[in-house]
C-alpha cells in the first residue's frame, strides 16, 4: 500500500473513531444527567399516578356500587305514564302510591329511602326521582333503579330480546369502501400512520431544547477552538445529531413503556377498550412514506436548530428563533379541518411544500391518503436535501460562530470567507 | 487573511524549525491569534497553508499537534475525568490510555483527588492545569500555546514552564505566544514580532536587537552632547543620557568611535556602557508609538 493510500485510510478511521467518540460523548453524559431522566420520567410518572388513581378511584365505585346492590334498596313509586309493570317495580322494592306529598315527606323524614315519579310521557318529561342522601356515588342507585324499572316494563311490553335490542339501538355495522376497485383502509388503516406524528412532536418538544443548545454549549464554554483543532466540524456536528436521534429514541422508549404496562396490565381497571391489532391496517408504503417524512423533518429541524445555536452567543438570544421555527412547525394544526377535508386547497399546498410546515402536513395527508406518491416523493426529497444543505450550513456557522464568543454572527461575513487550499478543507 | 473586506494578515511567512521554542509576539490586536487561528483551520484563510513536515495540516491527519488557546474553557457540567478521556479519545488514545494518562497528568498537578469533580466546581488556576493536561496528552510534536502563562500564579507558572521544558527536551516544537518577555528571552530561540498584520522583527534574539534597536549605550556625563546621525537620545538628564544607535544603512557602528566624537566634543564621560535593547525595550518602542497614535 502506498503513503498516501496509508494516510487516506488513516484520515477515514480516524474520523470514523471520532464520530463513534462524539456520539458516545454526547449520548453518555446526556443519559447520565438526572435532569434528564427527571424530565424524560416526569411525564410517564403522571401518566402513572394517573392510571393509579384512576384504577383505585374505579375500584371504589365498583365496590360502593356493589354494596350498594347487595343492600335492598325499597322505594314509592307513582305512575302516571302506565309504563311501569308493578310485577317489575315490586321484585326491585318498590311499592306504588297515589300521594306524591306524602311520599316525598317520608322520604324527607328518612322513612322511606326513595320515591320515583313517573310522568305520563317519561321519553318527554324527566322522571323525577327523591333519595336519601347516600354520598356521590350511593346517589346514583336511585337512578339506575329507577331507570332499570322503566326499562324491564318496557322490554316485558315489547316481548321480543331481539327487538328490544333493536329499540335500544345496539346494532352492529360493517362499512366497507373502495378506491381505484381496491378496498380501503378506513378508520384502521389511518391510526399506524399518524403515529409517525406523534412520535415525530413529541420527541421534537422533548428534544428541541436540546438541539438548540447543543452546539450553543461548545460556545458558551468557549470549548470550540479546542474541539476545532482535534476534530472535524463536520464530524462534531454530525456526531451531536445522531446523539440526538438515539436519544429521542430512547425517550419515545421511555414514553412507550408505561403506555403498554397500562394496557396490559390495567386495561380492564381503566375500562381501556380492546385494541384488536389485527383489525389495524398497515400500508407499508404509507408506513414507509410517514417514517421518511419524520425521519426528514426530525433532520431538518435538528439542523436548523443546531445552526440557529451556532450563530447565536447564548441560549437567550436563540429564544425568538426558536419560538419562529415551532410555529411554523404546529402551524399545519391550525389548519386540520382544511387539510382532511380539502387537500388541493392552496393553504394546504404551500403547507404540504413549504419545508418547515411539510412535516406535519404530510404526514397527516399521508394517514388520511391525500398524498399522492409524487408529492410524498417530492417531499421526502425536499426534505433530506434541505436537511443536508442546512447541515452543511450549520457546520460553517458553527466555525465562525462558536469563536465569535459574545457576538452574534452575520451570513456576510460567513459567506464572504473563501476556501483555503488545503488548511481547513473539511 | 481578510474580514469583511479588511485584511488583518498580510503577507506573512515564517518557518519554525523542529525542536525550537518559537515566540510569537505583538501587541493586543496586532493578528496573533487571528494567525494562529488561520493556521489551524478555525478561520478559512483567504490564502495561505500550514505546513507540518512539509505535508499541510489536518487535524485527522494524525499530527500530534497540541494547542492551548487564548480563550480556555472545558465542558463545565462534566468530571474532569470524563473531559479529558473525551479529549484523549479524539487525539487517538484508546479509552484506557485515556483515563491513564489523566489520572497520572492529574496526580502530578495536585489534582489527582478532583478526578470526578465538575470542572466548575474548580478554581480557574486548576481549570487551567486540566486544560494544559487535555493539550499534552497527546505527546504533541509541536506545541502551540496562546498566552500560556495568563491566569497562573507563580508556582503555577513555574509548574507550567517545567512541563513545557520537558516537552521541549522530549523533542517537541513549542510557538508561544505571550506578552511576559522575561520568558521569551529566557525559552525561546527565535522570534517574530508582529505589527498591523505583517512581520515587523523575525530571527533570534540577537538578530532582533541588531535588527530592530541594535545597542544602546548609557554614559555619565559633563557637557553637552551634540546631535549625530549615529545615535538617538532616548534619555537626556543633566549627568546621564540613554544613546541607542541608528541604522545608517551603512553597516554598525563601533561604539569606540562614538565614545571618541563624544570626547571630542569636549563632553567629559564618566562612565560609558554599552547593552542591547531588551525584547520589552523593543517591544515598548514599536508598539509604544502605535498605542500612543491610537490614543492620539
Amino acid at each position: 500500500m502506498c503513503m498516501a493510500s496509508r494516510t487516506k485510510w488513516r484520515v477515514l478511521d480516524m474520523g470514523r473513531n471520532n464520530l463513534r467518540t462524539v456520539i458516545s460523548f454526547e449520548v453518555g453524559r446526556t443519559l447520565g444527567k438526572r435532569k434528564f431522566w427527571f424530565i424524560t420520567l416526569l411525564v410517564p410518572i403522571a401518566i402513572g399516578i394517573v392510571i393509579a388513581l384512576v384504577s383505585l378511584g374505579n375500584s371504589t365505585v365498583a365496590s360502593t356500587i356493589d354494596a350498594r346492590s347487595d343492600a335492598n334498596l325499597t322505594f314509592t313509586y307513582s305512575d302516571t305514564s302506565g309504563y311501569v309493570d308493578p310485577a317489575v317495580a315490586t321484585a326491585l322494592g318498590g311499592t306504588i302510591v297515589t300521594d306524591d306529598t306524602a311520599a316525598i315527606a317520608a322520604v324527607k323524614s328518612g322513612d322511606e329511602d326513595a320515591h320515583f315519579v313517573y310522568p305520563a310521557d317519561p321519553a318527554k318529561t324527566p322522571t323525577q326521582v327523591y333519595g336519601a342522601d347516600k354520598g356521590l356515588f350511593g346517589n346514583g342507585e336511585y337512578d339506575g333503579v329507577a331507570t332499570q324499572v322503566l326499562s324491564i316494563s318496557a322490554q316485558d311490553q315489547i316481548g321480543d330480546p331481539a327487538l328490544t335490542a333493536l329499540a335500544q339501538g345496539n346494532i352492529s355495522v360493517t362499512t366497507t369502501t373502495f378506491t381505484d376497485g381496491e378496498e380501503t383502509a378506513g378508520f384502521m388503516g389511518i391510526i399506524p400512520p399518524l403515529i409517525f406524528v406523534v412520535i415525530f412532536f413529541l420527541v421534537f418538544m422533548l428534544l428541541s431544547n436540546q438541539m438548540l443548545t447543543s452546539t450553543l454549549e461548545e460556545k458558551e464554554n468557549r470549548v470550540t477552538e479546542m474541539i476545532l483543532t482535534t476534530l472535524n466540524p463536520t464530524a462534531l456536528i454530525s456526531g451531536k445529531i445522531i446523539s440526538l436521534f438515539i436519544v429521542g429514541f430512547v425517550q419515545v422508549l421511555v414514553f412507550l413503556v408505561p403506555v403498554l404496562v397500562a394496557y396490559v396490565f390495567f386495561r380492564t381497571s381503566l375500562n381501556l377498550p380492546e385494541i384488536d391489532l389485527s383489525s389495524f391496517t398497515f400500508d407499508p408504503m404509507q408506513m414507509i412514506v410517514g417514517a421518511l417524512l419524520a425521519l426528514g423533518g426530525f433532520a431538518l429541524f435538528t439542523g436548523t436548530l443546531v445552526a440557529i445555536g451556532a450563530v447565536m452567543p447564548t441560549a437567550k438570544d436563540a429564544g425568538s428563533w426558536f419560538s419562529a421555527l415551532i410555529v411554523l412547525m404546529i402551524v399545519p394544526l391550525y389548519a386540520l379541518s382544511l387539510i382532511l377535508s380539502d387537500p388541493s386547497n392552496p393553504v394546504v399546498q404551500v403547507f404540504t411544500y413549504f419545508p418547515y410546515s411539510a412535516p406535519i402536513t404530510a404526514m397527516l395527508r399521508n394517514a388520511f391518503g391525500s398524498l399522492a406518491g409524487w408529492e410524498a416523493a417530492i417531499v421526502i426529497t425536499e426534505l433530506f436535501l434541505l436537511s443536508a444543505i442546512v447541515l452543511q450550513l450549520a457546520v460553517r456557522l458553527f466555525r465562525y460562530g462558536s469563536i465569535e464568543y459574545t457576538n452574534k454572527v452575520s451570513f456576510k461575513t460567513v459567506f464572504s470567507r473563501p476556501k483555503a487550499a488545503g488548511v481547513g478543507r473539511r | 487573511m481578510d474580514f469583511a473586506g479588511t485584511t488583518v494578515i498580510e503577507d506573512l511567512s515564517f518557518d519554525v524549525r523542529r525542536g525550537e521554542t518559537f515566540g510569537f509576539l505583538g501587541s493586543n490586536g496586532s493578528g496573533k491569534t487571528t494567525t494562529l487561528r488561520a493556521l489551524l483551520g478555525i478561520y478559512l484563510p483567504t490564502a495561505g497553508i500550514l505546513h507540518i513536515d512539509g505535508r499541510p495540516f489536518t487535524p485527522e491527519a494524525g499530527s500530534r499537534l497540541g494547542y492551548l488557546p487564548e480563550e480556555r474553557g472545558l465542558y463545565k457540567k462534566e468530571s474532569v475525568l470524563t473531559v479529558m478521556t473525551y479529549f484523549g479519545q479524539l487525539k487517538g488514545l484508546s479509552k484506557k490510555a485515556a483515563v491513564s494518562w489523566s489520572m497520572n497528568y492529574l496526580e502530578r498537578v495536585g489534582l489527582g483527588d478532583k478526578a470526578k469533580a465538575r470542572v466548575d466546581k474548580l478554581s480557574g488556576g486548576q481549570q487551567q492545569k486540566v486544560q494544559l493536561g487535555v493539550t499534552i496528552m497527546n505527546d504533541p510534536e509541536l506545541l502551540i500555546l496562546d498566552e500560556p502563562t495568563k491566569g497562573f500564579d507563580p508556582v503555577n507558572r513555574r509548574l507550567l514552564m517545567d512541563i513545557i521544558g520537558e516537552k521541549k527536551r522530549a523533542g517537541a516544537t513549542v510557538l508561544m505566544v505571550t506578552h511576559q518577555m522575561e520568558e521569551v528571552e529566557r525559552l525561546c530561540d527565535r522570534v517574530i514580532l508582529l505589527k498591523d498584520g505583517r512581520a515587523e522583527a523575525y530571527g533570534t534574539i540577537p538578530e532582533v536587537q541588531n535588527q530592530y534597536g541594535g545597542t544602546m549605550i548609557r554614559i555619565g556625563y559633563s557637557g553637552e552632547i551634540p546631535d549625530s546621525p549615529y545615535y538617538d537620545i532616548s534619555v537626556r538628564d543633566r549627568n546621564y543620557a540613554e544613546l541607542t544607535l541608528t541604522d545608517t544603512g551603512t553597516g554598525s557602528v563601533d561604539e569606540a568611535l562614538i565614545l571618541r566624537d563624544l570626547v571630542d566634543a569636549g563632553i567629559l564621560v564618566r562612565s560609558f556602557t554599552t547593552s542591547k535593547l531588551s525584547l520589552e525595550e523593543i517591544f515598548v518602542s514599536v508598539y509604544g508609538e502605535q498605542n500612543e497614535m491610537a490614543g492620539a
